[in-house]
């Protein structure tokens, strides 16, 4: 099987619409052994959903943006584990002013708490894994992307996040790639998630996507998402790190719609 | 409206999300119960194992009141165990 045989720590887990929970059920379809995270409120709700996957995995309290917390992580899995195959960061976060409010108004301590949960993150999560992640010989990192090489409407300052995190994601690639360690992100077309739901009026992309995208887009689907999660925290992208791989129908690459509706030919 | 639905959802909400009984009422919407979007993936999930009903995402989307909830679960089903 795909992962068999992995130990991989999931965030994001959470309700079942979470592309993290698809990536979670795939993960154990194919062999894999998980462990989720869960911070402050969403930490109860993680326990609850994590009943509803095949094998009921454990769940440990992760703020990422507490070091304490990820030195704590990080000292629990190497008791459990003693290395870390991969890493899946589905973490991200910003308040109401920052996402889909007005851009131009947001205040910085606003902006500066989007910037810390969603970017940085990915650097710390990973540096704190990182001597597990070496242990298991190089292991994967794979964080959740939304295209951020073009402004969209609503995304505000979460769209700037994802810049950075894009970048931040070539230099972790960068100073782990001594070690062995594989790091890259997956652009997901817009989905239906608890945290999408939550950013008022970005639900509007959800028609022109499925028009720009050659293969169709359903924003109800996270396994199209969490299928290559699972692959790239596989063995068979061996030499991919660095990059963000675009799981959204193929809308980034259009200029405009095609004219044929996605699926076949016109009706 | 005091189905015993209604009453095991007040008692949810009172046990698990600190709602304050004297605020409970069928006209209540989650706003007026400070329940932002978190609280209702919870809710959806305790409603789910107590009730035995499952709340889909784009069903909870329409709810704005805890009669409208109360009334969404009976109409899938809900029974409460051991009072009927």
């Amino acid at each position: 099987m795909l992962l068999q045989g992995k130990r991989l720590l999931v965030t994001g887990v959470l309700n079942e619409s979470s592309i993290a929970f698809s990536v979670a059920r795939l993960a154990q379809q194919a062999g894999a052994e998980i462990v989720l995270t869960g911070f402050g409120r969403g930490l109860r709700i993680t326990e609850r959903i994590a009943r509803k996957l095949p094998d009921p995995p454990d769940v440990l309290e992760l703020d990422v943006t507490d070091a304490g917390h990820l030195e704590r992580a990080a000292t629990d899995l190497e008791a459990r584990w003693g290395g870390l195959d991969g890493v899946v960061h589905a973490v991200a976060y910003a308040p109401e002013s920052a996402i889909g409010a007005d851009f131009l108004a947001a205040p910085w301590d606003d902006v500066a708490t989007a910037l810390q949960v969603s970017t940085y993150s990915f650097a710390s999560l990973s540096a704190a894994l990182a001597p597990l992640l070496k242990a298991a010989g190089g292991g994967s990192v794979v964080g959740l992307d939304f295209d951020a090489s073009r402004a969209w409407p609503a995304y505000d300052w979460m769209g700037v996040a994802k810049a950075g995190l894009e970048a931040t994601c070539r230099y972790v690639a960068r100073d782990l790639g001594g070690q062995g360690t594989r790091v890259n992100l997956v652009a997901a077309g817009p989905l239906r998630t608890v945290a999408a739901k939550a950013i008022e009026g970005f639900s509007s992309i959800d028609a022109a996507w499925q028009r720009q995208a050659p293969l169709g887009w359903d924003v109800e689907d996270a396994e199209p998402v969490a299928r290559v999660v699972c692959a790239l925290l596989s063995e068979w992208m061996p030499a991919v790190t660095g990059s963000v791989v675009h799981a959204d129908g193929g809308a980034h690459a259009m200029g405009l719609p095609p004219t044929t509706p996605a699926g076949g030919s016109p009706t | 409206m005091s189905s015993s639905v209604y009453d095991r959802v007040t008692s949810i909400l009172v046990d698990n999300f600190g709602v304050d009984s004297a605020a409970v009422s069928p006209e209540a919407t989650f706003e007026d119960l400070d329940l932002d979007s978190l609280d209702l993936v919870e809710f959806a999930l305790a409603a789910e194992e107590e009730l035995g009903v499952r709340i889909e995402d784009e069903e909870a989307e329409g709810l704005e009141t805890l009669g409208a909830a109360v009334k969404l679960l009976e109409d899938k089903g809900a029974t409460v165990g051991g009072e009927g």
